[in-house]
């Protein structure tokens, strides 16, 4: 397991479109918690213009959209909400059911990796902190560009 | 990939001034980027708080304590919703424990405001305690201060009540609203020492419920035999329903208007406590960790009798060296 | 009834079994504990000494009589079949006609619809991204939705369930169509399938529309309209599946199921409902996993506890009332995205213990269940799998086959015993109402999800695909998904906002108005308004946004 960003990697877990089974995303939740990071945790039904809004008050680090049925589809437009407010930097990742075939279109939009149900636990960890350390490193650098 | 160095390299100085005209400015995102800089303190964190310690002192400052099920949060939420329709902008600062085992945090309380979610005039940041034991965290009075000097009238600052939680809330805010819901019991366990000292406000939720009556009646009994607690008001609501949300506004509304005259006060009570816990954690760490020949002779003597333990003291006091005064330090964490 | 096994006079049976564990033990290596999502422990064997028939007429008696825990009717499958009735929903309502025409002609006799996403969530399908509409159930708004939804279908002699929870429009747009067609309303059957608000707060935040206090009030309305107005419908189904699927034990889904159907019941007599007349109508609705006897053990335990809730807690004098009906879905939640069409067999044993359980009615899961809606042909095979345990493995042959089986009668009292535990519990708490605003509920059930997921994790928990026998080369490769004909949707959508501009706006405010004066009114029955609204063309979207405004809007309990 990846060493831990301090202050801990904050991480947005949040369901965008219709469907509202959230067992996956609070399971999800609870194991990044128990791997040292500050979880923000929304119910399902979010708003695309909630989220964009929520990403920038909490100054998160990565966003986990959990997706079943086909709210995955609306996760490109999310991708692109999030690059016109300035925050194309977070890292964004999808877990749930996504059928292979739709799979290139989000991987295209900027989705940095899809976890289907089967996914090892650590593997999602492992994933997740190295994107926040990776966020991280540029928000750091945006701070020291002001400078110069 | 080395990820345990903290974060952030000082920003110098002309960095703080920009970003600071941007707080002020009303920017929310730069709002967002000085809580998370404020958080993380050091250098950087220092020059923009010293900028913005100017431009304090115009939000009115309301702490929420409550047990967990008294529905605090949703109360927040309604309150919220009457402050915007008045016309008021409005920032949260909902705190939430961090675990101890994992240094890792869940931060739930969005949750019940989501109301407010697509309003700009409501800015929500969740909070983790960090290993504060208090029940808010160590850099909360930091974190109000930007939301303060951001233009937000009203600043309010969420936490469970646990510990010595209702104690910190009183300090940083200028008004403390205490939330009950009604007992199940005869008793009121839930009222524990401190809390009718420092609450201005005191809230019986789920008014709907039937024992609120009697939750309220034994809370104004209380206050009645207190000599130094005739103001405090006590206010009935049903967050669900909206109910008793006007009450509750006018009740601290009344309170602000006493306190007008009294913000740097507080603050200095606060800066004052602040100090003296900065400074017990130094001489704690130089006696318990650092040693040094000195000390362990007096721990010797100590132990065998020579020395009773507040002479001891006395004498460590004098000994203790002076350096800087550390941090406090993080949580274990599960590697 | 005896708990305890009886020592039969078994000359030899020590001796015997004394010689079969030295030689079990001999040869098993390490033995391990197993045990099952109820974690009661499983041995190897069970004699007469764990259970005996000598209660037999206490603890099972025949079926069709007290405590019912062989069955329900005397006669059961082999009197008449299981109803089979799947589950359809998607696209437009004339893709939903499609559909069910189709099964109607293979021989259906009850059918069921599942609304859109957008239906669950209480809006109307112009209210959300055209993306998101028709994908996972049928959008159905108005009326004339479901008048050409249920095209040709007779719906005086076919049986439906509407998978709609609170405030139950989708039944008020069928009695709208029934009257349109002449049909009178004692005619019609079927189940409010979804009518449990109280699971739906606990377990699937996706069907809470209104806040608990409302939900409460326009259940009741529900049930004494339907007593009224539509005898032959179950408004009442007191939904198991839910739970189980956000990870509670099989123990725990039937305790907590049983609280929630007492909580029922006792609501109602305290409207002042005839007991007996409520119970006749109360139906259940489960999940079946794939742990084949602790299910079968599940529901048998089920049957025999609420026989005696019913007839001793209740007071109920009819032994109709003391009736467990129950219908059975195979879980998607054990079906895997990974090697799908190994769902075929895990469907398979699913249904079997199912109809060993003794269910009434039956719906089985297609193979991509677990990853898209099903096509025709994955539809198709779920059905088939039905006919085939029927036809070629004759399970309707014989009523309760696993009864007497020492294994089944010994986990049946174990699981019993757990869930009268469980119920107690609940009812220290105050009943299932006060038990689920507090959250008790939820943080059971999200600590045996957590406990499963570690187990699989770990591996202890096996996953044929997933944790073990994957296959690395070459994934299955799915078929592209099929998704509603996009220019046939919005073309709905378009066909609807035309209907809204051109129908009586006088009318729908009037019945908007009254449907208003009844939620604030004690004395009225909401339902009715809702009925009346759903017949003067008023949509589901704008019926449920003005409950949620005079009833409270639903917000679950969200507890991590």
């Amino acid at each position: 397991m990846t060493g831990q960003l301090s202050p801990p990697a904050r991480v947005l877990i949040t369901k965008i479109g219709l469907d509202g089974h959230d067992r996956g995303s609070r399971i999800v939740a609870a194991f990044l918690r128990d791997a040292g990071m500050e979880v923000i945790y929304t119910p399902p039904w979010q708003s695309i213009p909630a989220v964009v809004k929520l990403a920038m008050e909490e100054d998160v680090d990565v966003i986990g959209v959990s997706s079943l049925a086909t709210d995955h589809l609306i996760v490109p437009k999310l991708m692109a909400a999030l690059r016109e407010a300035g925050f194309g930097h977070i890292g964004l990742v999808v877990g749930g059911i996504v059928p292979e075939d739709e799979r290139p279109a989000l991987i295209e939009s900027g989705v940095s990796a899809i976890f289907g149900p089967g996914s090892a636990r650590d593997h999602i960890i492992d994933h997740v902190a190295t994107l926040a350390a990776e966020v991280r490193a540029v928000k750091d650098a945006a701070l020291r560009e002001i400078a110069q | 990939m080395s990820l345990s160095e903290p974060a952030a390299a000082p920003a110098p100085p002309a960095a703080a001034d920009d970003i600071v005209d941007k707080l002020v400015a009303g920017d929310a995102s730069a709002l967002a980027k000085c809580i998370t800089l404020m958080e993380t303190g050091g250098p950087a964190a220092d020059a923009v708080h010293r900028r913005v310690c100017a431009r304090v002192g115009r939000a009115a400052v309301i702490g929420f304590t409550g047990a967990p099920g008294a529905g605090k949060s949703t109360l927040i939420d309604a309150y919220i919703a009457a402050l915007r329709a008045r016309g008021q902008s409005v920032a949260v600062a909902a705190v939430d424990p961090t675990s101890p085992l994992s240094g890792g945090a869940i931060l739930g309380d969005r949750v019940r405001m989501r109301r407010h979610a697509e309003d700009d005039g409501v800015f929500i940041r969740s909070i983790a305690s960090r290993g504060h034991l208090g029940g808010l965290s160590e850099s909360i009075h930091r974190v109000i201060d930007v939301m303060d000097a951001a233009g937000r009238d009203f600043v309010i600052a969420e936490t469970v009540g646990t510990g010595q939680s209702e104690i910190e809330v009183a300090e940083i805010a200028d008004v403390s609203v205490v939330v009950n819901a009604p007992n199940m019991g005869d008793d009121i366990q839930a009222l524990k020492a401190g809390v009718l000292e420092i609450a201005d406000v005191l809230v019986v939720n789920k008014a709907d419920l039937p024992l609120s009556r009697r939750t309220t009646e034994q809370l104004k009994t209380m206050l009645k035999l207190r000599q130094d607690r005739q103001d405090v008001a006590v206010v009935e609501t049903a967050a669900t329903k909206g109910t008793g949300i006007d009450a509750l506004c006018a009740a601290v509304d009344a309170v602000l208007a006493t306190r007008a005259g009294d913000k740097r006060k507080n603050r200095e009570q606060r800066m004052r406590r602040l100090i003296a816990q900065a400074a017990g954690r130094a001489i704690d760490d130089a006696i318990r960790r650092a040693g040094g020949a000195e000390i362990e002779a007096l721990v010797r003597k100590a132990a065998s009798g020579e020395l009773g333990i507040a002479e001891a003291a006395e004498r460590a006091l004098s000994l203790t060296p002076t350096g800087t005064v550390l941090e406090p330090k993080r949580p274990a964490r599960k590697m | 009834m005896s708990k305890e096994a009886v020592q039969l006079a078994l000359p030899g049976f020590e001796q015997a079994q004394g010689r079969w564990r030295a030689e079990y033990n001999g040869q098993i290596g390490t033995d391990r504990v197993v045990r099952n999502r109820s974690r009661i422990e499983i041995r190897p064997l069970y004699t007469p000494r764990d259970w005996s028939g000598e209660a037999f007429l206490d603890g099972l008696g025949f079926p069709g009589q007290y405590p019912f825990t062989r069955g329900i009717y005397p006669t059961m499958h082999r009197g008449r079949t299981w109803t089979q009735r799947q589950l359809i929903g998607l696209g437009t309502p004339e893709d939903y006609n499609t559909r069910v025409r189709i099964l109607l002609d293979a021989g259906a006799t009850a059918i069921s619809l599942l609304p859109c996403n957008s239906g669950f969530r209480g809006v109307d399908c112009d209210e959300v991204d055209p993306v998101l509409l028709g994908t996972c159930g049928t959008v159905i708004n108005t009326a004339d939705h479901m008048d050409r939804a249920l095209d040709g279908v007779p719906l005086g002699s076919i049986s439906t369930a509407m998978n709609d929870p609170s405030p139950f429009t989708l039944l008020a747009f069928l009695l709208a169509v029934a009257k349109r067609r002449g049909i009178p309303w004692t005619a019609i059957t079927g189940t409010s399938n979804q009518s449990d608000y109280l699971s739906h707060f606990i377990a699937n935040h996706m069907f809470y529309r209104l806040s608990l206090p409302g939900a409460r009030r326009v259940l009741l309305d529900h049930v004494e309209f339907c007593r009224r107005h539509v005898p032959g419908w179950n408004p009442v189904s007191v939904v198991g599946q839910h739970m189980q699927q956000a990870g509670a034990t099989p123990v725990e889904t039937m305790a907590f199921t049983l609280s929630t159907a007492l909580q029922y019941a006792q609501d109602c007599i305290d409207r002042g409902m005839d007991i007996d007349v409520v119970l006749r109508r109360f139906t259940f609705f489960f999940d079946i996993s794939i742990s084949f006897f602790e299910e079968v053990a599940k529901f048998r335990a089920g049957r025999r506890i609420w026989a005696r809730l019913a007839r001793e807690r209740l007071g109920a004098k009819d032994p109709a009332s003391w009736r467990f009906k129950f219908h059975g879905q195979t879980s998607g939640v054990d079906l895997t995205e990974q090697q799908p069409l190994n769902n075929i067999a895990r469907v398979a044993v699913q249904a079997m213990a199912g109809i060993m359980s003794g269910l009434q009615s039956l719906h089985t899961d297609a193979y991509d269940e677990a990853i898209t809606t099903p096509t025709e042909e994955t539809a198709r095979i779920a059905v088939a799998t039905q006919n085939i345990l029927r036809e070629e493995a004759h399970l309707c042959d014989v009523i309760d086959p696993l009864g007497g089986s020492y294994y089944v009668e010994t986990l049946t009292d174990q699981m019993e015993a757990e869930i009268e535990a469980l119920i107690g519990k609940i009812d220290a708490a105050g009943g299932m109402y006060k038990a689920a605003e507090a959250g008790l509920v939820q943080s059971m059930i999200g600590e045996s999800a957590l406990a499963f997921q570690d187990r699989i994790e770990t591996g202890e928990e096996k996953v044929v695909g997933v944790n073990c026998y994957q296959d690395d080369n070459g994934a299955f490769r799915a078929r592209p998904t099929e998704r509603p004909d996009p220019p046939r949707m919005s073309e709905h959508v378009a066909r609807f906002k035309v209907y809204k501009a051109e129908r009586s706006q006088a009318g729908v405010r009037r019945a908007l108005d009254a449907l208003k004066r009844a939620a604030n009114s004690e004395r009225d029955n909401v339902y009715e308004r809702i009925v009346e609204a759903a017949e003067a063309g008023v949509t589901h979207g704008e019926i449920v946004s003005l409950l949620r405004q005079e009833l409270g809007f639903g917000h679950p309990l969200v507890v991590v």
